[in-house]
């Protein structure tokens, strides 16, 4: 967050970079802060790194370090009639970094709390939450979140909203807009830049909200229920979209959602929620390759076998979870 | 443009003539020497607007109100999102404003007075007091309601607290601020009136107040007229100004209830 602040100036011409190469991805790992937009490739926007000024010392950045760690988490509430509300009980998760984790579990178990702790938005009753080690105290442009509210502002177009973050980390306004048009044509939005966020249907909205968080490229993307609103088709088209950004920058993301196809689909892990209080149920390594193309992994029998799964544990728990 | 479109653009127009009309009939009717007819009144408005004395007259308290109108929209409004915003400047402000807020503001003039004269300040002073309350209030409950995931969405790109003020819980609030403003600029009207029938030395109101004593009746309704309509045009300025901040916001679907 403080290295973006520093990068500011560094108003270098962007050069393309070829993302699926090997030296794109250490690239990328190195830079995790960098991108700007520039060119087109397969219909994605190629992302070159910004040739910044300060590189972090490669010694103290292990590549499969934890990037987010959860430790002990409670979260109780107050609830207006003054009864304690246990939402989260002693949670802890480790989330390495550049890794895809998704969390899954029935609504009210506590997914957008545990989001909103990493996020810096609410601070837990116990335990404590750390990102590179240090503890989070507050939000920052490090920890991009999209909202299941979506949360845009209302008195700003598409492309204003998307132009939000960039232009306060201070990008200039020309680079900023040609980013965020081919940030809002990505999102499938092209001809709605002027459109105010009253004038969208609700799946738009959402995908503003994602266009908008991907704009300021936060290291970690901590996304609550992003494509809930969304047909199947831009869904599929989003995912896609989202797996190829993540591939190509390898940002951390945290997913929540309801989809246990999605969830598998989509992530390295996926931790299970279950209901009051809300825990951990359990955490599953999803041992699929990448890149995943999504006719293929339909037909594998390992990813039907995962998903299987996963909703069996869902069955189960819910004849075993009846509230006593 | 429809016949509905003409409906409502000439709907203001007839409510006046009407106006008119009644005022007129019921004069002639009444036969009262202190209730003129409506041609008398409306005969007497060049004259007051050809006077140069006249004229300058409502040219200070224009001005007067426009300074007090100002100065209250500047103080009011960053109080009333500070307090919206924060539970702490909400608990200090509050009893203060309850004290205020039934005292009618002229009633403090004569207070005023004896502080600081019947000069200027006073009277901008009252404006002042009688525009700041709905603003501060509106500010207040439109900042209180700004949508908690916006300030987060604002946090995390970096904005402080103060910018998060200034560029997220201002804009959003902004509908209900000018539904503030809009009713502290017809306060402002009124407060200028009756300021400067407390203290009468220059003004609109020293005019109409004048008039009334020495039983030039033509003259106090002309005067009603024209600070009526200063109402009413400073109203549709103000309304076209907040339509156009707010367009943003104005309902899609406008969902007649068909009484007709
Ligand atoms: N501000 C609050 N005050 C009191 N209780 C709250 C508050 N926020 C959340 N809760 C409670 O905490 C629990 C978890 O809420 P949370 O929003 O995290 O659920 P969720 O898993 O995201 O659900 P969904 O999938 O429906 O979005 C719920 O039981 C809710 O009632
Ligand atoms: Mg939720």
């Amino acid at each position: 967050m403080k290295a973006r602040q520093n990068g500011r100036g560094s108003n270098d011409a962007p050069h393309g970079r070829e993302s699926d190469s090997l030296s794109g991805r250490l690239l990328a790992k190195l830079m995790p802060l960098n991108p700007r937009a520039s060119g087109t490739e397969g219909g994605m926007t190629v992302v070159s790194a910004r040739s910044s000024e300060w590189v972090r010392p490669v010694t103290q950045q292990d590549p499969a370090s934890a990037i987010i760690e959860i430790d002990r988490v409670s979260q109780v509430f107050k609830t207006s009639a003054r009864k304690n509300h246990v939402a989260l009980s002693d949670i802890s998760l480790t989330i390495e970094e550049g890794a895809f984790v998704s969390i899954l579990g029935p609504s009210g178990c506590g997914k957008s709390t545990l989001l909103y702790i990493v996020g810096g938005f609410v601070s837990p009753t116990s335990g404590a939450a750390k990102m590179k080690g240090q503890a989070i105290t507050g939000p920052g442009p490090d920890r991009g979140p999209v909202f299941q509210e979506f949360a845009l502002f209302p008195w700003k177009t598409v492309l204003g909203n998307v132009m939000y973050g960039p232009r306060q980390q201070g990008i200039r306004g020309t680079e900023a807009e040609a980013q965020s048009r081919a940030l809002i044509e990505m999102v499938g939005l092209k001809g709605y830049e002027n459109f105010y966020p009253k004038e969208l249907s609700g799946g738009m909205k959402q995908r503003v909200a994602l266009a908008r968080t991907l704009a300021y490229h936060p290291e970690v993307l901590l996304m609550d229920e992003p494509f809930g609103a969304l047909d199947a088709h831009t869904r599929t088209r989003l995912q896609n979209d989202l797996l190829n950004i993540w591939e190509r920058d390898r940002k951390t993301v945290l997913f929540v959602t309801h989809s246990v196809d999605e969830a598998v689909f989509l992530s390295d892990k996926v931790v299970m929620m279950s209901k009051s209080p809300g825990r951990i149920r359990q955490v599953i390594d999803i041992d699929l390759p990448r890149p995943r193309r999504r006719n293929e992994l339909l037909l594998d029998p390992r990813y039907q076998k995962y998903v299987v799964d996963i909703e069996r544990m869902f069955d189960e728990s819910d004849e075993a979870g009846a509230p006593a | 443009m429809s016949a509905a479109g003409m409906t409502k653009r000439a709907a203001p127009v007839l409510a006046c003539i009407g106006l008119l009309v009644v005022w007129q009939v019921a004069s002639l009717a009444l036969k009262n020497d202190s209730f003129p007819t409506a041609i008398g009144a409306m005969r007497a408005i060049p004259d007051i607007l050809g006077d140069r004395e006249s004229l300058i007259n409502i040219l200070a308290s224009l001005r007067r109100m426009a300074m007090g109108f100002g100065a209250a929209v500047l103080v009011s409004i960053p109080l009333g999102l500070l307090m919206g915003r924060s539970a702490a400047i909400a608990a200090f402000f509050n009893p203060l404003l309850m004290v205020i807020y039934p005292v009618p503001k002229a009633a403090l003039m004569p207070i005023i007075m004896l502080w600081l004269g019947v000069g200027d300040i006073t009277k901008t002073l009252v404006i002042f007091l009688g525009v700041s309350l709905p603003v501060i209030y509106h500010s207040f409950e439109g900042a209180k309601a700004v949508e908690e995931k916006m300030l987060w969405s604002g946090a995390a790109m970096g904005l402080s607290p103060v910018q998060r003020l200034v560029r997220i819980v201002l804009p959003a609030a902004l509908p209900e601020i000018l539904t503030g403003c809009r009713t502290g600029l017809v306060l402002a009207l009124i407060t200028m009136i009756t300021s400067e029938m407390i203290a009468r030395q220059s003004g609109a109101g020293n005019i109409l107040f004048n008039a009334l004593d020495m039983g030039q009746y033509e003259t106090v309704f002309a005067m009603i007229i024209i600070v009526g309509a200063m109402g009413i045009c400073l109203d549709a300025i103000f309304e076209k100004v907040r339509a156009r901040l707010v367009r943003w916001s104005e309902p899609q679907f406008d969902m007649p209830l068909s009484f007709s």
